[in-house]
């Protein structure tokens, strides 16, 4: 059954079927959510919001609408509400220094080797929409079409920013290797 | 090659997006420029690097939450199902039973309004037909050439069936003063319809005292009797004991004074 249908389903008030899209979008969207925030306990509360969004406001859920897109967009949604209300966005107290042991945290199963460490350093450089870009494209590994969708623009428009983002990042990158 | 779309040029090579053609381009310039190259060969590590990225797992924490608050939520829609009609058909029949009331409440309410604004025009155009009549009346009865004419404003009085104190002022002055006997007899017909009234009844009595028409006084002798008016014994001595005083008029007034004492 496609995303679609089972969420027309929990629209109609067959809650329960809310547990496939969670089977299906749970570890997505929490991998999302921690790359943005590289923050896990705050990536998990922040997913279980976005599950809550998507059953209270299930009745704002447009049939014919893909559902991937919608989940993406309350998932952003979610996490800038979260650092709105804390009235700081993530680059004004995110100390970059910090983000490896974060990280180290939050990628238990990854080798710790340095590369890794100063690509998590360099991507918390970039603007929130430059990593937001990157997190879905190459984290992701998502469409630009699939992204155009969420963020409402167009493919070449989604083309240019998501360069432009890989190129700032190899710029950081490579500045912060030489140190 | 400019620089900008040289750039754009690789990042799409690495992601193997490039056509023949363009794919051409970029190696030729790969073997010939080093610069190219060594960007190229960043390019391709930060990229690699985000794409093997390792998805990370959440903890067993995430899924008992969400247990936990689909529960909450199945609980809390049971509980609002109740009191929403769910299927949206009934929505929709109560949103048209809602209209439909509505719509009735306001029409009642218009129509009850129409119907208050009706009642109080009628009230006014009565009151106005009234004040109308009363004015020809008092026209007919302080103006009137001749008896006949004034005579007709006292009928009209009389047909108001209920008299305003400037109708019974016009009435009595019409009883004492007017010069036709007629008139003032039709005047004391009128006042005698009335004569439940107190204003009346106090001003036929202190016209007893001035009436000098013996017709008139011996009708009014007959009305204060049948009034059953006590207070007027004393002036019928008067009359009885004035010389001036017509017999029959007496006569009247001695009957009279028998009748009431």
């Amino acid at each position: 059954m496609t995303d679609e249908l089972i969420m027309e389903a929990v629209k109609r008030g067959e809650l329960q079927q809310a547990t496939l899209l969670f089977e299906r979008y749970h570890k997505r969207i929490f991998n999302f959510l921690a790359r943005m925030t590289m923050d896990r306990a705050l990536a998990e509360d922040l997913t279980q919001n976005v599950f809550l969004r998507i059953i209270k406001y299930r009745t704002s859920y447009r049939e014919g609408n893909k559902f991937q897109s919608w989940i993406y967009q309350v998932a952003r949604n979610v996490f800038s509400d979260h650092y709105q209300a804390n009235k700081n966005k993530f680059s004004d107290f995110v100390d970059v220094e910090k983000i490896s042991d974060h990280m180290a945290d939050l990628e238990e199963h990854e080798a710790q080797d340095e590369k890794e460490k100063l690509l998590h350093q360099s991507m918390a450089r970039l603007s929130e929409e430059q990593r937001e870009l990157l997190v879905l494209t190459r984290f992701q590994q998502m469409k630009y079409e699939e992204v155009a969708a969420i963020m409402d623009t167009t493919v070449a428009n989604i083309k240019v920013k998501v360069h432009r983002a890989i190129l700032k990042l190899r710029e950081y990158y490579f500045e912060m290797e030489k140190i | 090659m400019e620089k900008q779309k040289l750039e754009s040029m690789l990042i799409d090579y690495i992601d193997n997006r490039l056509n023949t053609v363009d794919k051409r381009v970029v190696e030729q310039e790969l073997v010939n420029n080093a610069e190219s190259y060594k960007l190229y060969e960043e390019l391709k590590e930060v990229m690699h690097l985000m794409d093997r990225s390792a998805r990370i797992e959440p903890s067993a924490k995430l899924r008992a939450g969400f247990d936990d608050l689909l529960k909450e939520e199945m609980t809390s829609a049971r509980q609002t199902k109740t009191v929403f009609f769910q299927p949206a058909l009934y929505r929709v029949a109560a949103a048209v039973a809602l209209l439909i009331l509505g719509g009735g409440i306001g029409f009642w309410i218009s129509h009850q309004r129409e119907e208050r604004q009706l009642a109080e025009r009628e009230r006014l155009e009565a009151l106005e037909k009234q004040m109308q009549i009363t004015q020809q009346m008092m026209a007919m009865l302080q103006n009137g050439q001749s008896a006949s004419q004034r005579i007709q404003g006292v009928n009209v009085a009389v047909s108001m069936g209920k008299a305003d104190d400037e109708i019974v002022n016009a009435l009595v002055k019409t009883m004492n003063e007017d010069p036709n006997s007629n008139v003032r007899l039709a005047a004391l017909d009128a006042l005698s319809k009335f004569s439940d009234d107190a204003a009346v009844r106090k001003a036929l009595v202190t016209s007893l005292q001035k009436q000098k028409d013996p017709v008139v006084q011996i009708s009014l002798i007959q009305l204060l009797v049948k009034m059953k008016e006590k207070s007027v014994v004393n002036d019928l001595r008067k009359i009885v004991d004035d010389e001036k005083t017509m017999q029959a008029v007496k006569d009247e007034a001695y009957s009279g004074i028998l009748r009431l004492s």
